[in-house]
């Protein structure tokens, strides 16, 4: 059932995606008047999603920056099939956050701290999502998120919002690195559920 | 578990970007000829994506959209061509002409002032979250204590500690109460960790870490079906603990 939930189309969300190709399409054309669509339609849940990863406003004002430039830049490179442009900004500024948050911490555990956590990188850039969420599910999935276990909620957060792997992860829980595993899974797998009930 | 379940546990952390680099190796070359955890990964994917939407919302501030259209007007476009000549640049900053003191001294203290307190609401939101933290393990703790179907467990001190003492409060619905006193201070590197042993294995609680007088109580959650301990263990592990116990025993205690 959540298979069929996962590839359902989405509706709202389709007509925005046709909105931003579209826009993406101008500013290749050397259209000035696009990239300021581009930026009203996205630069809010961007900029909240980098101001959560780095809680500084500041430096999430030059990431957003970084984050548009990037977009501006390579608008002609932009793949559909790869997911909603959406998507692919936040993919975008995610990752971008999670870098400058890394390159904080390993200047404040100095050089060997630096070599470590480079070893330790997980996958900075996982494929993008298929298809955003409309605002009605994207509720439930922030309901559900906050009624995890305490010990799920803080492992998926760790891991998405600061770019953790699971072995920090197990690190700052103090809790075994198989624990941390089960935790992240069973919290993902009830999210999921949850999404799948707002769909049926 | 076989081969395959342990490696579709990675789905989540690879779809989250979370997996250590080993793992996600491992996991990526086994995904390639797995539908099973290819079709999990897809179904995680739009959860992950919602995280990032989840956030509290927030607008940035004018001067960041005038600073970014400013550059953008500056990008040559990608494609190449004979286009029609360039646009002006509407948002480029150095073509405006610089306010007056009087205009601009209010507002940088204005926006001074604004970024201060939003440092400062940051700096609460965390310590709400620490406090909440504490606060959730307080409540699962009494909740423990006053579960109906309650059992308690006494430990002694094994060799290495003769003088350590340790009870675990353990309800089925509710979790694990564990509190121990007069363990030696874990050298560096190394952590206690609690066991739950069944008659079928030694199940991980959880890390206990405790104070400079030795002692610590520390509130676990169990699963639910779990089959009934038939003791409860200390052991010295390596840092970040292990999946099943090797280390010295240092506390043993059984119903």
């Amino acid at each position: 059932m959540w298979l069929l939930a996962a590839l359902a189309p989405m509706h709202p969300a389709a007509e925005s995606q046709g909105e931003d190709v579209e826009s993406l399409r101008r500013i290749v054309s050397g259209d000035q008047g696009a990239a300021a669509v581009l930026y009203d339609r996205h630069a809010r849940p961007l900029y909240s999603l980098i101001l959560r990863i780095l809680g500084d406003e500041g430096e999430a004002e030059d990431v957003l920056q970084e984050v548009f430039v990037q977009a501006f830049r390579q608008a002609g490179r932009y793949d559909a099939s790869r997911g909603a442009v959406a998507a692919w900004l936040l993919m975008m500024a995610r990752s971008r956050a999670i870098d400058r948050l890394r390159a904080r911490r390993s200047r404040v555990e100095g050089r060997t701290g630096e070599v470590q956590v480079l070893n330790d990188l997980p996958d900075a850039q996982p494929d993008v999502a298929s298809a955003l969420l409309d605002e009605e599910q994207a509720r439930l999935v922030r309901e559900a998120l906050a009624e995890l276990p305490l010990l799920q909620r803080l492992a998926i957060e760790l891991a998405y919002y600061e770019g953790l792997s699971h072995t920090e992860i197990a690190t700052r829980l103090e809790q075994p690195l198989g624990t941390v595993k089960t935790r992240i899974r069973l919290g993902l797998l009830k999210l999921r559920d949850v999404l799948a009930e707002g769909q049926a | 578990m076989s081969m395959h379940e342990e490696l579709k546990a990675n789905a989540a952390g690879y779809v989250l970007g979370s997996l250590d680099a080993n793992d996600r190796q491992e996991f990526e070359a086994h995904l390639a000829g797995c539908a099973e955890c290819a079709a999990e990964v897809a179904s995680l994917r739009p959860v992950v994506s919602v995280l990032a939407t989840t956030v509290p919302q927030v607008t940035p501030r004018a001067e960041v959209r005038d600073r970014i259209l400013g550059v953008a007007a500056g990008l040559k476009p990608s494609s190449a061509g004979a286009g029609p000549p360039a646009p002006r640049r509407l948002y480029a900053l150095h073509d405006r002409k610089a306010p007056p003191a009087l205009v601009w001294l209010p507002l940088a203290a204005a926006i001074v002032i604004a970024v201060g307190a939003g440092i400062y609401a940051l700096r609460l939101q965390r310590q709400v979250g620490a406090l909440q933290a504490r606060f959730d393990q307080a409540q699962s703790t009494t909740a423990v204590l006053a579960a109906p179907d309650l059992a308690r467990i006494d430990l002694q001190g094994q060799a290495v500690a003769p003088d350590a003492r340790a009870r675990a409060l353990w309800s089925r619905s509710r979790g694990l109460v564990f509190t121990a006193a007069n363990l030696p201070p874990a050298p560096a590197g190394k952590t206690y960790q609690v066991w739950v042993v069944t008659a079928q294995m030694p199940i991980s609680a959880g890390l206990l870490t405790t104070d400079p007088a030795g002692g610590g109580t520390q509130y676990y959650m169990t699963p639910p079906d779990i089959a009934p301990p038939v003791a409860v263990a200390v052991t010295l592990e390596p840092s970040g603990g292990v999946p099943s116990p090797m280390g010295e025993r240092y506390l043993v205690g059984m119903p």
